[in-house]
């Protein structure tokens, strides 16, 4: 192999890397220790909990009855997800029907309204300890913070959660680009991870209500 | 691309982003599946990738996994050798106009697979995806406890 072809090879190998730099959809920038302040951090919370609130994300962020929801604009009413779905323990449909009987893994683009959606990682509901439906700001902060619910996860580690998913394609990133009539998550992922390091940065504040 | 369907290798020419549904019907003359919504509602797309049920309308071709084994209704059973959940169909006269049918039948030969012993209610979780116009389900519940009883004998 001549020099042109190894580097032309070595750019390849370097895209195909789902955490190569080119490729990111977000970056990770911790605010330097101490520069933000409670205030600031409990702002920072509340567009985090717009977006974790967002059906695009909270219907598939379900509790123990494992059951997807249908909610927001392009549903009309909030209702349980159609035909009767149930996810199960496995929370992808193991013991029902799969999630994947309809919902392919593919990145390719979310172009048909009313169709099943697809990701490049295999639908599924988030774990259980993660519901958020119906959960107020409050309850969802103290579970983010609470690394026994959360995947044992610190600010760190829910970041790079949020950076990883979106560099294979996966449900965060879809949720800022739904296709179709759904609506978006709002702001951006990468405000979403700004606004995640922020409130870390400020010791995680919750609300008290 | 290469595709293995009822273990036959077939070459169809055909885009990415085509669905298998499309792929099946118009480039392979499969046309016991059959098409509904093409948005994942009705499920009388369902044939099976690697046993799995899946809806053909929402599989898109470049997604398949190479070497991927697609069984059509055509590939379920032969007409000399129906596949059991066929034979329970044929005994329970369960179709009615029958187009919804090939795709009852493709899902409940998997469920059946998963679970060999179903209740009604696991029988209306993993079937409700697919609907009737014709209003069939209490025939088809009934014909999937005859086919599981079926393969327990067999
Ligand atoms: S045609 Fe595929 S689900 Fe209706
Ligand atoms: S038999 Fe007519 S749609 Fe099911």
């Amino acid at each position: 192999m001549n020099r042109i072809a190894i580097a032309v090879a070595s750019i390849w190998v370097a895209l195909a890397h789902p955490l190569a730099a080119e490729e990111a959809e977000a970056v990770i920038n911790v605010p330097p220790e101490g520069s933000v302040s409670t205030e600031d951090g409990l702002a920072a919370w509340e567009r985090v909990y717009e977006v974790v609130s967002n059906p695009r994300c909270a219907n598939c962020h379900t509790g123990p009855d494992n059951r997807p929801m249908w909610s927001g604009p392009s549903y009309g009413k909030t209702r349980p997800h159609g035909m009767n779905i149930n996810a199960g323990e496995s929370r992808m449909g193991a013991e029902t029907l799969p999630c994947a009987t309809c919902h392919i893994t593919s990145d390719a683009p979310n172009t048909v309204p009313h169709a099943a959606p697809h990701v490049g990682l295999d639908w599924q509901l988030a774990p259980v300890e993660f519901e958020w439906f119906g959960k107020s700001s409050a309850e969802i902060c103290a579970q983010l913070k609470d690394p026994e619910r959360n995947g044992g996860r610190d600010m760190m580690g829910l970041a790079q959660h949020l950076v990883e998913d979106a560099a294979h394609k996966g449900f965060v990133l879809w949720g800022w680009s739904p296709g179709g009539t759904r609506v978006r998550a709002p702001y951006s992922l990468q405000q979403h991870v700004d606004d995640i390091l922020a409130w870390g940065t400020a010791g995680q504040p919750c609300p008290t209500n | 691309m290469q595709l293995t369907v009822n273990g036959k290798t077939y070459e169809a020419d055909v885009e990415d982003d085509m669905p298998l549904l499309w792929v099946l019907r118009d480039e392979l003359g499969l046309t016991g599946v059959k098409y509904g919504c093409g948005i994942a509602q009705c499920g009388a797309c369902t044939v099976h990738i690697d046993g799995m049920a899946v809806r053909s309308c929402q599989t898109l071709a470049g997604s398949l996994e190479p070497g991927a084994e697609i069984t059509t209704i055509e590939g379920l059973g032969a007409p000399d050798a129906l596949h059991a959940v066929q034979q329970a169909w044929v005994e329970h006269q369960v179709a009615q106009c029958g187009y919804c049918q090939s795709g009852q039948i493709m899902q409940a030969a998997a469920l059946l697979d998963m679970n060999p012993e179903p209740s009604d209610e696991e029988i209306d979780l993993v079937m409700s995806g697919n609907l009737c116009r014709c209003g069939t389900y209490v025939r088809i519940r009934a014909a999937i406890h005859a086919a599981a009883d079926k393969l327990k004998e067999a």
